[in-house]
């Protein structure tokens, strides 16, 4: 058996999703919605409290801000469309992101 | 560092919000969005009853509220000529070929992205207002994964996260290469925008191997050795046999490519990043002729980042941080607090690949060569910690990270644009460019934030044109000092190597009638009914 193949078999990932099995295919993002942990740390983390985008864990920010805002984009924050968060793992963020701590190995602003 | 007020948040929040919310942007063509120009709205809303039984009704947003993560851009836009019409987002092949159906029944044209992160060009919009949006995002799967030869096949949707993640997991002895914005963009897009990033597999078109395109007429064409029978090389050989198909389908309007191979590096043993810091601004001629050599013998093997001061610090820092007049910040200003942060005017990252006993032969030619130019060749060493160093030796290693994004706020509310001229990799050239850059950056009241990208025997000058999106007059300023720079870069000969949505024609006319017509026949032949991209690359 080729490398491929055996390859072919090893359930494909998503951006830090969990396994979804299936052989040779990976799954599609709105089958299975993604943790809020996960989307934080593949997308939102990457610039919010790291020197980029300001801290929005712990503020107790209202999940009816969230939603629109990374839909939208807000200034330098890129739009986030619903074939990349979708809205129903949209509303789990928000509510995430409301309900955190901070935490403290975030920095910048 | 001042960062958004929680009240600032919650106030655009409640705008937005009350859009999404608000039951009279609900229905197909309410609101102000821009229709087809050429399509009465009767038509445009049956070409979306009829995209809804394709995708399902979700998967059309063709209504003020659910477009409006399709009209986000950082380029200047005052006259709304970059507004879409709405979005369609399919989920197979088969949906791509049921869409481009539809839009050639109605005339509707398709602006194709693959995330549409397309950060200094335009994001997802389209070159001209009315387009309907084919994002291809949900098509999102990594199809092949040989690791014997190092190579993939996926889907458009595949983010560089995803493929990471990917590997990662499954413990797979490659890199990848990323562009500066690597975990939100997509594998697919950045390669036929031809796209670059910062390890020796740095030229992303060049690593591209095999695509399939779906042509206008749902033709679906696999290109190289895709469409022998029994073939296993797909991935493997580029070439194929014939005239070489790809790059026609790159930066291009004929056909929505659905698949692409790409081969990645192996990891290797031992990885060294190198910084060269530059006191001086007029030290970019030296430091471009020390890279040249090494670049062409392959004594450095990646693609090198020379960077200038103000595109560093604008990373991290707001420019009035730095220098509070409305005036461009004097050269003095600027190299003083680039000191203070650990940085020269010029900062030319490079790295070693192979085992200890390689970088070790080949690092003292190196630095013996740089410190002839007069700058400083640091490693981890003295540099570790360093931000700016550790962002470096995350792209040259083909790490995930957007810290790039921090540019677009340099100024009030954000927004950028890129412009980015092609050059022998040679002194005289740059030295030349940055002296033109700087005088009419300067001129318009804007700061110079320039990178060079050295590749072999040429280099990409990516200039940011950083500008506050939320005032009109400046977004007017911006919008001309682009033209002018587009202008009187091509009276020397130096010409953008990917543009904006918004100097798509612009561009197009200076690499001459001859090539306009030939690529005005190819899609006269591949899509007589314009549907794909019209405008793209200056291409109707």
């Amino acid at each position: 058996m080729t490398s491929r193949r055996i390859l072919s078999c090893i359930p494909v990932l998503l951006a830090g999703a969990a396994s979804l099995g299936g052989c040779g295919l990976a799954a599609r993002a709105q089958d299975a919605p993604r943790p809020p942990e996960t989307i934080y740390a593949s997308t939102c983390g990457y610039c919010h409290g790291h020197n980029v985008g300001p801290i929005i864990r712990g503020r107790g920010l209202p999940p009816e801000a969230v939603v629109p805002i990374v839909r939208a984009g807000l200034g330098a924050m890129p739009a986030f469309k619903p074939t990349e968060i979708t809205d129903a793992e949209l509303a789990g963020l928000a509510r995430w992101i409301s309900e955190s701590a901070a935490d403290p190995k975030e920095h910048g602003q | 560092m001042s960062g958004l007020s929680r009240r600032d948040m919650l106030r655009s929040a409640g705008a937005g919000g009350a859009l999404l919310a608000s039951g009279a942007v609900a229905s197909p063509l309410g609101g102000t969005r821009m229709l087809p120009p050429e399509l009465p709205r009767d038509r445009f809303a049956a070409a979306v009853g009829e995209l809804r039984a394709i995708v399902g009704e979700e998967w059309v947003f063709a209504d003020e509220a659910t477009t409006i993560s399709y009209k986000k851009s950082f380029i200047p836009d005052l006259r709304g000529e970059h507004v879409p019409s709405g979005a369609v987002a399919p989920r197979s092949v088969d949906e791509v070929q049921a869409i481009l159906k539809v839009a050639n029944t109605y005339k509707l044209p398709l602006w194709p992205v693959s995330t549409g992160h397309n950060m200094g060009y335009g994001m997802a919009t389209p070159a001209s207002s009315g387009q309907m949006i084919l994002d291809l995002k949900r098509m999102n799967r990594i199809l092949e994964f040989d690791a014997d030869l190092g190579t993939v096949l996926v889907e458009p949707g595949v983010t560089y996260q995803q493929l990471n993640d990917y590997i990662e997991e499954n413990d797979l002895p490659f890199w990848l290469d990323v562009p500066t914005v690597g975990p939100i963009v997509s594998l697919v897009g950045n390669t036929l925008e031809r796209g670059v990033g910062y390890t020796p597999y740095g030229d992303h078109f060049f690593m591209q191997c095999g695509m399939e395109v779906c042509l206008a007429d749902g033709t679906l064409l696999k290109t190289g050795m895709g469409s022998v029978r029994n073939s296993n090389t797909w991935q493997a050989f580029k070439w194929g046999y014939g005239p070489y198909l790809d790059g026609i389908f790159t930066q291009s309007n004929f056909g929505v490519v659905t698949k692409l191979g790409m081969w990645l590096m192996p990891r290797p043993p031992v990885y060294k990043p190198f910084v060269v810091r530059s006191a001086n601004l007029e030290d970019v001629a030296k430091v471009t002729d020390a890279i040249r050599p090494f670049r062409m013998n392959n004594l450095i093997p990646n693609g090198v980042l020379m960077m200038g001061a103000l595109y560093q610090l604008a990373m991290f820092h707001r420019r009035h941080e730095i220098w509070e007049e409305d005036t461009p910040i004097p050269d003095e200003v600027l190299k003083a607090f680039a000191a203070k942060n650990g940085l020269g005017m010029w900062n030319t990252y490079f790295a070693l690949y192979g085992t200890e006993e390689i970088i070790a032969a080949t690092e003292p030619i190196l630095r013996s060569a740089f410190a002839a130019t007069g700058g400083e060749v640091l490693t981890e060493a003295e540099m570790a910690g360093n931000p700016w160093f550790e962002h470096h030796r995350t792209l040259m290693r083909g790490g995930m990270t957007l810290e790039e994004i921090g540019l677009v706020r340099w100024r009030g509310a954000g927004g950028a644009v890129a412009f980015a001229p092609v050059a022998p990799a040679k002194g005289a050239e740059t030295f030349g460019q940055t002296a033109l850059a700087k005088e009419i950056m300067e001129k318009w009241g804007f700061d110079y934030a320039p990178a060079y990208a050295v590749g072999g025997r040429e280099l990409h000058h990516i200039i940011f044109l950083m500008f506050d999106k939320g005032s009109d007059e400046e977004s007017a300023r911006a919008e001309q000092c682009m033209e002018e720079m587009v202008t009187r870069f091509g009276e020397k000969g130096w010409c953008a190597y990917r543009s904006s949505v918004s100097t798509m024609d612009l561009v197009a006319q200076q690499y001459g009638a001859e090539n306009r017509d030939v690529n005005a026949r190819l899609k006269q032949a591949l899509d007589p009914n314009h549907i794909i991209a019209p405008g793209k690359q200056g291409i109707a």
